[in-house]
């Protein structure tokens, strides 16, 4: 049975006005804060599998259209709510509760209470990436809980500096009393890009042209070719960094000819049929277009323990939006996201993902600055491609048993700071330990600087590059001449540095495993 | 024998401020001395509500119109000592509708704008109200800041000729043939600003009229002249919050009780307050019953305050007075009228008048009352102008955005410093360049702290009032000694040592009655900090005798350096240059450290 398998679910971008109010979609009646976490039950009660009349449109039309599925067949998996968005007009509230964010006019988050948590000791700032390198930031202490503590309702001014935080969340791990810093930094950055940047301004269109990757890569993928050679073409490439202010040196991504989705629909979906053992695959958009073998080495690796793998209709994850403010853009992406998961969650599948930064972003980003129905559950639902192998399969016997890869492997591997985040900073290594024929050298804790779409700007190229030093002379020094990272935007900077081709954990999974 | 003066007033609070600005604008000679600083007493200590005058709608009109007249005037002279949040009088079920009605009426009674709102409008503006408050009485209370009210009104009387005493408490009140004649001060530092370790010296002030406005104090002042002033001070607790969980004044409406007021001020939220009547202003029990009490009462309102960081908590004492043989039982019940008694009609006792009671809303009113009265007493003619003429930093509003761009600061910070300067954050912040943050919690820069230092020497309590410079989540832990090294450049070593700790120890008493949950974890970080890095539970400089340095000096191994009677080899350098530590401790790490100690020593 193929499930979910349309194009990719895109063509119901949200309309244009949509955009215009972005989080006050769903105006909560004035009074009532929009429903939050606090308020929404916390399990989810999936239905009896039909979809509602209303539920069918616009995705399902057209992936129902593209992808030749069958729309009936899929359960309706939001509990009875009626949008993705809802839950927000449920009449008898608590009185006892209170949502302690979500109240700023005009749908602005009020975090100045995560300031209460912090003492000021400073640990966020020392392990600050780009405070390192940059004079000019004042660090994740200033931008996160002193900012917020300085604000009154109406000041709606927040430091531009803002846009020099790379969003790579090494503050949130080295805090040590719970500040909700990225949180704050992802807010501050989205009213910030909302009010105060210009909305014209060639770095504004930049950005926004960076944190959509996904738009601009489901286009160049249609002529991936002709793409990738254009993109990194001589006369376009000065085009780019002189109008955009996109750094020469880097090279555009090549895009795959055939996206991971394309393949999957070619090869009729999944191989593997089990109800209890199923997992729902968030590729993200870089192993979709660029890296459809990570995709790949997931759906077989996963088929060798017997799972089921979905691969739900998505969009992209945020992590880039977050990372330039755009939170709108995000939303209207996370509410396609929510929805889709949610049901797959309600079919008994949990979420996996192969970027850490994808994984991060819907356990910990979604439900902290967005309000859908089913976010919590969700996040909990959803883990890193080998950090759930390593929970529920014996995954070290297996590769035991399998006795290592063909060829003798070496790898110098990097931990993204997301990883980190999520306490996956070890389980490569520790995974491979024993393996025979592969040796998988820890480069150290720093961060590869490129943070997404950081590294991707004129102006920050430098310090992204000084960031990744440290990254670089420890590849250099290792034994293996190939990287390894679970990021993609972490293997295009180690590739950058080095010139080493980069892979992928799941992919030398698969090798070892012979999957 | 001194020249004389026209007029001394004494007390530094709202009232003697504002007085002495009224008097030196209206070309009398005057002298304001306070035994503290600016502020030193219950002005310092108030709640920050600039009355509408909603909360005496009921109980007491006159007070209330008296609130509403002078709340619009100091939003126009002292803008930048006020916050214009607005104000809600809320209820919840179990509040009474008839007191809700009669509250209305009162304000609608005293020309006080108000407007009913629904629980739903309620929580759109304060969406942290509780979910069963049922509707508002919304109004224009207001959040004042009393420090740099004060200090603005004796700016301004300096600049018209008056002079300004602090940290000089009157000793006594000199009465000469049945009058009041003067006053003999004491200058803690001797005159002029403050600086910690001056010699005091004294001084007596002849002049023609004394005014006392000491507040809770007047009593004292009563008795040096002979005169009895039946001051009833009454006690208030007020709890601070880390931040601001409502950005408008929240009161509860029902009659008179305990915690029901919420002030949104600066950064903060303060809760407040209770009314108990106490024998002695300045001795007086602080109990932690109190503010467990703010904090319960007050989450019924805003349950968000249950889990919220508390910084500090003071206490403040009203000076309620009432006139003889009234015989109030409950301090609620004393009014909350002012009252200007002349000695020489009340006591035959002329050359004086007291001024107590009242409301820091109402300071200028009562300047100009008794500003009037002194006028007529001396038979000087001249007019008040308090009313129209604004307080310097509030003649123009500062300009955000030309702060950012011309001093480099970042954006909240120039708010900040644009809030708390006004007029005068180009002057002030035109100083220094680089112009770095001295305390981050506040956003306070160099320019703004030695901008304070200019006017109040090595006293950091009043650099502290000035700018706010250590009143964040830290509470001074991480900044009273960079505060205190900006004296550095002017002052000898000892005197900032004395102003850093003086500072620390001001802020360490509040925060002990908030060492629960966060601001204990921050107490704990601030003690292991300024003991582990600046050597502060066992600094050498405060010990009694006087460190051997010459034996650290001279390095280890040196004949001088031996002699603190170690066993092991090699310590004993170690063991001279940290002052005394017990030897087990110095001897243990003695034997590595003497490389370094040498090492040291010949840099
Ligand atoms: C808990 C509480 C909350 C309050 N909240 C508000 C509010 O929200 N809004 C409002 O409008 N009002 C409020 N008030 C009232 C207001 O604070 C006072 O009415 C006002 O501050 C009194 O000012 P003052 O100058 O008369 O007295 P003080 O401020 O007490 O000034 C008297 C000064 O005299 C000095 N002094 C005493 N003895 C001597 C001496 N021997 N020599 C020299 N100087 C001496 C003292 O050091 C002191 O500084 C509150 C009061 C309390 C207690
Ligand atoms: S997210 Fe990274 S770059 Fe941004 S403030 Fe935190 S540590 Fe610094
Ligand atoms: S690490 Fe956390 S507690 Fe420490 S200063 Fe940073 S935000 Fe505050």
């Amino acid at each position: 049975m193929t499930r979910h398998t349309d194009d990719d679910g895109s063509a119901e971008e949200s309309s244009e006005d949509d955009r215009g109010n972005g989080r006050g979609r769903g105006e909560p009646a004035p009074g009532v804060p929009e429903a939050g976490r606090d308020e929404q039950p916390s399990i989810f009660v999936p239905d009896d599998g039909e979809v509602p009349e209303s539920d069918a449109v616009g995705a399902r039309d057209s992936e129902a259209a593209a992808g030749g599925d069958d729309a009936a067949a899929r359960a309706a998996t939001d509990g009875g709510v009626e949008s993705a968005t809802g839950g927000t007009d449920s009449t008898d509230l608590d009185p006892d509760a209170y949502d302690p964010v979500d109240v700023f006019p005009g749908g602005d988050l009020d975090l100045r209470e995560g300031a209460d948590s912090c003492y000021k000791c400073t640990s966020c700032d020392t392990s600050c990436p780009v405070a390192e390198v940059d004079d000019e930031f004042p660090g994740p202490k200033f931008q996160g809980p002193e900012q917020w503590r300085l604000k009154r309702k109406g000041d709606h001014d927040i430091d531009e500096s803002i846009t020099s935080c790379s969003n790579c969340m090494r503050c949130d791990d080295a805090c040590p009393s719970s500040v909700p810093l990225s949180q704050m930094h992802n807010e501050a950055r989205g009213q910030f890009v909302e009010r105060q940047m210009e909305k014209l301004s060639v770095e504004y269109i930049r950005n926004r042209l960076l944190a959509n990757y996904r738009t601009s890569a489901r286009l160049a993928s249609m002529f991936p070719r002709t793409a990738s050679f254009a993109m990194n073409f001589g006369p376009a490439r000065w085009a780019m960094e002189k109008v955009m202010g996109i750094p020469k040196e880097r090279d555009f991504p090549e895009f795959a000819t055939e996206t991971f989705r394309e393949w999957w629909k070619a090869r009729g979906g999944a191989k593997v049929e089990n109800p209890d053992k199923r997992v729902a695959y968030f590729h993200g958009c870089y192993s979709n277009y660029n890296t459809p073998e990570v995709g790949k080495a997931m759906v077989r690796v996963y088929e060798h323990f017997g799972y089921e793998v979905m691969v739900p209709p998505q969009k992209c994850s945020g992590t880039p939006m977050f990372a330039n403010g755009m939170l709108d853009d995000a939303r209207r992406h996370a509410e396609t996201n929510v929805e889709n998961l949610v049901e797959a969650i309600g079919e008994g599948a949990d979420v996996i993902a192969s970027c850490t930064s994808c994984s991060m972003s819907l356990r910990q980003e979604y439900p902290e600055l967005f309000d859908l129905h089913g976010i919590e559950d969700l996040a909990e639902h959803t883990f890193e491609a080998m950090e759930y192998l390593r929970i529920h399969e014996d995954l070290e016997g297996e590769l035991d048993a399998a006795g290592g890869p063909d060829e003798e492997r070496e790898l110098a591997y990097h931990a993204p700071c997301h990883a980190r985040n999520q306490g996956l900073a070890r389980q490569a290594v520790e995974t491979f330990r024993d393996v025979d024929g592969v040796t998988v050298e820890d480069v150290g804790d720093s961060c590869s600087g490129i943070s997404g779409t950081y590294g991707w700007k004129e102006e920050k190229y430098e310090k992204s590059m000084e960031i990744g030093e440290e990254m670089f002379e420890h590849m250099e020094d290792a034994e293996g001449d190939v990287g390894m990272t679970e990021c993609p935007t972490c293997a295009m900077q180690m590739e950058h540095g080095t010139g080493y081709e980069i892979e992928h954990p799941l992919q030398l999974l698969e090798d070892s495993l012979g999957a | 024998m001194d020249r004389q003066v026209d007029v001394v007033v004494v007390g530094g609070g709202s009232t003697g401020c504002g007085v002495v600005r009224d008097l030196a604008r209206r070309g009398l000679d005057t002298v304001l001395v306070e035994k503290g600083n600016l502020t030193h007493g219950t002005t310092g200590r108030m709640h920050g509500l600039l009355h509408s005058g909603g909360r005496y709608a009921v109980s007491d009109q006159k007070s209330a119109e008296e609130c509403i007249e002078e709340n619009m005037v100091l939003r126009d002279i002292a803008a930048h000592c006020v916050e214009e949040t607005g104000g809600l009088f809320v209820k919840r079920p179990e509040d009474s509708e008839e007191y809700f009605q009669e509250k209305l009426e009162g304000c609608r009674a005293c020309d006080i704008p108000a407007e009913v709102i629904d629980g739903e409008e309620a929580r759109r503006r304060e969406p942290y109200l509780a979910r069963d408050v049922e509707k508002a009485i919304a109004l224009p209370d207001g959040a004042v800041d009393p420090f740099r009210l004060c200090v603005s009104n004796a700016a301004d009387a300096r600049e018209h000729g008056a002079r300004i005493e602090t940290h000089a408490p009157v000793t006594d009140v000199l009465v000469e043939d049945g009058e009041v004649v003067g006053v003999e001060i004491e200058h803690e530092t001797g005159p002029g600003k403050r600086v910690h370790r001056e010699p005091g010296t004294t001084e007596e002030i002849r002049a023609r009229h004394v005014v006392n406005a000491t507040g809770a104090w007047a009593g004292n002042i009563g008795e040096m002249a002979g005169v009895d002033v039946e001051v009833r001070p009454s006690k208030g607790v007020m709890t601070v919050m880390n931040t601001r969980q409502v950005d408008t004044v929240i009161n509860r409406c029902r009659p008179k009780g305990d915690a029901d007021i919420i002030v949104p001020h600066e950064t903060a939220c303060i809760l407040g307050t209770t009314d108990e009547e106490v024998d002695d202003p300045e001795d007086y029990p602080e109990e932690d019953w109190e503010v467990d009490l703010m904090i319960e009462t007050l989450s019924e309102l805003v349950p968000a305050l249950e889990d919220a960081r508390t910084l500090r908590s003071f206490w403040g004492v009203r000076p309620l007075y009432e006139p003889p043989g009234t015989g109030t039982e409950d301090p609620t019940d004393i009014t909350r009228d002012y009252f200007l008694l002349d000695h020489g009609d009340r006591d035959d006792l002329p050359g004086m008048t007291t001024i107590v009671g009242g409301k820091l809303t109402t300071y200028r009113m009562m300047a100009e009352s008794i500003s009037d009265h002194v006028c007529e007493t001396l038979g000087h003619e001249a007019t008040c102008d308090t009313a129209d003429a604004p307080l310097p930093g509030s003649e123009n509003p500062a300009r955000m955005e030309e702060l950012m761009d011309e001093f480099g600061l970042r954006s909240p910070v120039a708010r900040r410093s644009g809030q708390r300067l006004g007029s005068r954050a180009d002057d002030v912040l035109d100083e220094y360049d680089p112009n770095p943050i001295v305390c981050n919690c506040e956003s306070v820069t160099r320019a703004e702290v030695q901008d304070a230092v200019d006017e109040a020497g090595s006293d950091l309590n009043a650099v502290r009032l000035r700018t706010r410079a250590s009143m964040g989540n830290c509470q001074g832990g991480f900044c009273t000694h960079r505060i205190a090294s900006e004296l550095a450049q002017e002052y000898p070593e000892p005197v900032v040592r004395d102003a850093e700790d003086e500072l620390y120890q001001e802020r360490w008493k509040g925060q002990r009655h908030a060492l629960w949950g966060e601001q204990l974890s921050q107490a704990m970080l601030n003690h292991m900090l300024h003991a582990t890095t600046m050597n502060r539970d066992g600094d050498p400089a405060n010990l009694d005798e006087s460190v051997d340095f010459d034996a650290f000096d001279a390095g280890a191994g040196s004949p001088d350096a031996s002699g603190s009677g170690s066993d092991e080899a090699g310590s004993t350098g170690t063991a001279a240059a940290d002052g005394g530590r017990a030897t087990g401790d110095a001897s243990a790490d003695g034997g590595r450290a003497t490389g370094d100690a040498t090492a040291d020593g010949g840099r």
